[in-house]
């Protein structure tokens, strides 16, 4: 990880040149959100440019600039939450939202005025940004998107079309909440990705790669180049024009490090959200300081490492993230928490994963930078441990479901046969039930690394982007959606 | 809490009238913009209590400028004139920045127009209905699926309602204007115990609140699809035949919508390019894409380029006959528009796999199978458009000798829709338009189902 630098990120704007409401405004606005017996309210102001490019059939085919303002007022009184949002910032408009969100409480009691609004905006940034993205001229993203695009097509005749997109934006927030808390954090995200398509014998194959984050301009020649994501895709999907049909059944498995971290964002890191725990609808809900996997696995979700696509400085609660261990060798020791599943498990602390989409959104538990920490054997002891088995090179996602049971997608992968990969395999979905497969994990190399900086996460209809990320691992054993 | 008066704010319009006009004022060749005015009701109930109670009024627009056969997007929630027209501006400005595409454009105006009226899509109930009817529909609901013991648990109910009015704008002299409502009302449940957990759901979405099916019968479907999965088992990895549910086909035909549109044609995203009028499945495979139906979740008056829905049959009895196109595709394919342009892309209307005169009752088609999987839920992505290929978690009931013989989970089910479209043994005759994307019970002949 690089040491953290001064963000050169512009500093905040005042939220009034944003969003027209002073902390006035705003904290009269707390108080009539209380005004029906609420017991806490708060005010999430968003303000986002985006930009977008898009290159296919060898031409820049078109560029896109979105904006998106508006705010969402939420108001709880016990395990109540009324919710409303609007896109037109008049102070009428907002004090009407306020009203519908208020109405939840259907109390009569009256509250006391809010306290007054104090700024607790953190005056250093995560996003270690030398040359903002949003700033950048048009010309010199296009120029991005086509050193991917021509890379990904020069590299072989076999590639038959391709696709590049780029995008970033901006985002300003302002979250005031009615027991005094300011905050306001700018947000940086940019992501390129290329799409290759490959063709030999009326057969096709399709090879993905991608990079970005909360990072600059810069990280196209520090980081990761255009060219790389472009070869990268490129060779993603020659490889797959030789690849067989994944075997089917139960198998000892290899996850390659940095793509797996997949595994651990669904067997273990949607079930320890609180609010599943809280509804005791997740399997983990009854084993806090329990053993639910071997001694090999330790797991964290962390959003403060820097500049990478899930981290912040604030969640969108305002509350400071940190590095959060939720299993120490095999134990389930935390969950991921937000205000309102805090405030219902007697105040459990806060750990800073209260995320929403977007303003239209209210925020719910959720993960940011997950992954299992590293562990003392080496990756070739590991490969070389399995006499036939699994090798998951990338993979394209994966779902779980709160009884444990979860999938994830292989869009690579290869077979291990006397302790080495042979022959490359296609599109397979490996299912298990996380505290089988969790107990399973009997080999942890020492090579953590972090997937693709182009994740996204939906649960309950909202997006947000994370980063996974595992060092190479061995599962004894597990089931390959391949045929027969 | 009391009706919310159904008045709409005006001008939505003019708005998208006078940004086309400032868009060729500021060089636009062409110029298209669509304003949308929306109000979202949510209220989400579980054990009991209101858990959240959402209300909210939302209106965005989204801007198409094409200068010099160069294209570019804008779009916008803030509705504040001022940034409309930078916005406006900025895109004709950013348009020079990308390169001739010689199909750029904009569809001509259309000669016929669908008579939105007809289609049924507002349901003035909706506007109307109070929030405690709507609460109280959640809770019902819920009441009564959780008055069955083996329900353990519960993921809450939820009504919803949508009032969507949407406007579009073009150059050519297109303006065209409608509205919808949609309402919904479903429950999700768990049964077992913490270690041995099952889950299902049920739902209901129309867009005329009369014809949402009741807290009754959407409490038992729930209840009964989330008990039969209890004590599931394990099965030896084999190749079997496998039925799917029609939640089960809705997907399958999502899958094989995203493979015939236009767009994945001549990106050569898709193993059905260059299929055009050949043979891609077995006679018992008929598939439409309908726009018209009067009442339907899918039907529209108009696609976002402007031009008229209309009844499109894709696959008919194994033929593939048409791929769904927007307007821009349609001209790089040389075909002519299907009237599917959805934004940017290309969307489905009311897209369905006819049950056909040999259709079968869901029930003789479980009778008249040996041995093999009855499909009921998914886990997972797994499909690959360029290759057609799917592998996906699944949990069914294993059939013995014509009969349910016990719940199946963590498996996977592994095929390629080419060959499964080929393969269909059996149709249902239990096609529900439950959603854009429907269809009946599909039997088809041999999947890999891999387990221990």
């Amino acid at each position: 990880m690089r040491k953290p630098v001064k963000s050169t990120l512009q500093a905040p704007l005042p939220y009034v040149d944003h969003f027209g409401l002073s902390p006035a405004d705003l904290r009269a606005v707390l108080g009539l959100a209380l005004s029906s017996g609420g017991e806490f309210a708060e005010i999430f102001m968003e303000h986002r440019t985006y930009d977008f490019i898009n290159m296919e059939e060898d031409i820049i085919k078109e560029t896109a600039e979105a904006v998106s303002l508006g705010l969402g007022i939420r108001v709880i009184r016990g395990d109540r939450t009324g919710f409303g949002y609007t896109n037109d910032l008049s102070l009428d408009k907002v004090r009407k939202t306020a009203l519908t969100a208020a109405a939840i409480a259907r109390g009569t009691a009256p509250q006391a005025p809010p306290p007054p609004l104090r700024d607790r905006t953190r005056a250093a940034s995560r996003y270690l940004v030398r040359r903002p993205v949003h700033a950048a001229p048009l010309r010199e993203k296009i120029k991005l998107v086509r050193e991917a695009y021509d890379a990904a097509k020069a590299h072989d005749p076999r590639i038959v079309k391709v696709k590049a997109h780029h995008s970033d934006s901006l985002l300003h927030i302002c979250i005031a909440n009615s027991e005094g808390l300011l905050v306001r954090d700018t947000r940086p995200m940019v992501k390129l990705v290329c799409v290759a398509i490959s063709e030999k014998d009326g057969k096709r194959e399709s090879g993905y790669w991608g990079g970005g984050g909360r990072v600059g301009m810069e990280y196209f020649r520090d980081v990761l180049t255009p060219r790389a994501i472009g070869e990268e895709a490129a060779r993603e999907a020659l490889l797959l024009l030789e690849a067989a049909d994944a075997p089917a059944g139960e198998m000892p498995i290899v996850l390659a490090p940095g793509h797996s971290g997949v595994l651990i964002h669904e067997a273990v890191g949607h079930l320890l959200e609180a609010d599943f725990t809280r509804k005791k609808t997740s399997i983990f809900w009854n084993k806090m300081g329990k053993r639910v996997g071997s001694e090999l696995v330790t797991i964290y979700d962390d959003p403060t490492l820097p500049s990478f696509r899930g981290s912040y400085n604030v969640d969108d609660e305002g509350t400071p993230p940190r590095r959060t261990l939720l299993i120490e060798k095999g134990v389930v020791r935390g969950l991921l928490q937000d205000k309102l599943s805090s405030r219902l498990m007697g105040n459990a602390p806060l750990t800073g994963h209260g995320r929403r989409q977007d303003y239209s959104h209210w925020p719910v538990p959720r993960m940011a930078n997950t992954y299992i920490g590293p562990g003392s054997d080496a990756p070739e002891d590991i490969l070389r441990s399995v006499d036939r088995g699994f090798y998951v090179a990338s993979l394209s996602g994966g779902q779980v479901e709160d009884s444990g049971k979860f999938t994830f997608s292989v869009s690579l992968g290869y077979l291990i046969e006397g302790g080495r990969l042979t022959a490359p395999v296609k599109q397979a979905t490996l299912i298990g039930t996380n505290i089988d497969i969790l107990k399973r994990i009997d080999r942890v190399g020492g090579d953590l690394a972090f997937g693709l900086q182009t994740g996204t996460c939906s649960k309950e209809g909202q997006d947000v982007p994370v980063t996974d990320g595992c060092p190479t691992l061995r599962i004894a054993k597990m089931t390959v959606g391949g045929r027969s | 809490m009391k009706t919310r008066p159904a008045s709409r704010p005006p001008a939505l319009r003019d708005l998208a009238e006078t940004l086309v006009a400032y868009a060729r004022r500021c060089g636009a060749d062409e110029a298209e913009v669509s304003v949308i005015d929306g109000y979202e009701f949510n209220v989400d109930v579980r054990k009991g209590r209101i858990e959240t109670l959402i209300e909210a009024g939302s209106r965005s627009a989204g801007v198409r400028v094409i200068k010099d056969k160069k294209t570019a997007y804008a779009s916008s929630s803030d509705l504040d004139m001022a940034t409309l027209r930078r916005l406006v501006r900025n895109a004709v400005r950013r348009a020079e920045l990308g390169n001739p595409d010689e199909f750029a454009g904009l569809a001509p105006l259309a000669t016929e127009r669908v008579d939105a009226a007809a289609l049924d899509l507002y349901d003035p109930a909706i506007p109307r209905l109070d929030s405690r009817t709507k609460i109280a529909l959640a809770r019902e609901t819920e009441r009564i699926a959780l008055r069955d013991r083996r329900i353990t648990n519960s993921y809450g109910a939820t009504f919803a309602s949508n009032e969507i009015r949407s406007v579009l704008a073009m150059t050519n002299g297109f303006v065209g204007e409608y509205e919808q409502t949609y309402c919904g009302l479903g429950v999700g449940l768990q049964a077992g115990d913490t270690d041995n957990r099952v889950e299902d759901s049920w739902s209901s979405s129309k867009r005329h609140f009369k014809d949402l099916e009741t807290p009754e019968a959407i409490a038992r479907k729930a209840v009964e699809r989330t008990v039969r999965q209890l004590k599931p088992r394990k099965i030896p990895t084999q190749n079997v035949p496998v039925i799917f549910e029609p939640t089960q086909t809705s997907w399958l035909l999502g899958f094989l919508f995203g493979c015939i549109t236009g767009t994945a044609v001549y990106q050569k995203a898709t193993f059905l390019e260059g299929k055009l009028g050949q043979r891609i499945g077995n006679e018992r495979v008929t598939v439409v894409d309908d726009a018209l139906m009067p009442g339907a979740l899918g039907s529209h008056p108009f696609d976002s380029d402007g031009l008229p829905c209309r009844r499109t049959v894709v696959v008919n009895k194994g033929e593939l006959r048409s791929y769904l196109c927007n307007y821009y595709a349609a001209r790089k394919l040389g075909l002519q528009s299907t009237g599917s342009a959805d934004g940017g892309g290309v969307g489905p209307a009311n897209f369905y796999l006819e049950p056909g005169p040999a259709a079968l009752a869901p029930r003789d088609i479980i009778a008249g199978t040996k041995k093999g999987l009855l499909l009921i839920r998914t886990l997972g992505h797994g499909l690959n458009s360029v290759t057609g290929d799917i592998s996906r978690g699944a949990f069914g009931l294993w059939i013995e000798d014509g009969a349910i013989a016990y719940p199946v989970s963590e498996v996977t089910i592994s095929g390629n829709l080419g060959r499964i479209l080929e393969e269909i043994e059996a149709v249902g005759t239990d096609l529900d338009f439950h959603g854009p994307i429907s269809g009946p019970t599909v039997k088809v002949a041999e999947m890999t189902v891999a387990g221990s």
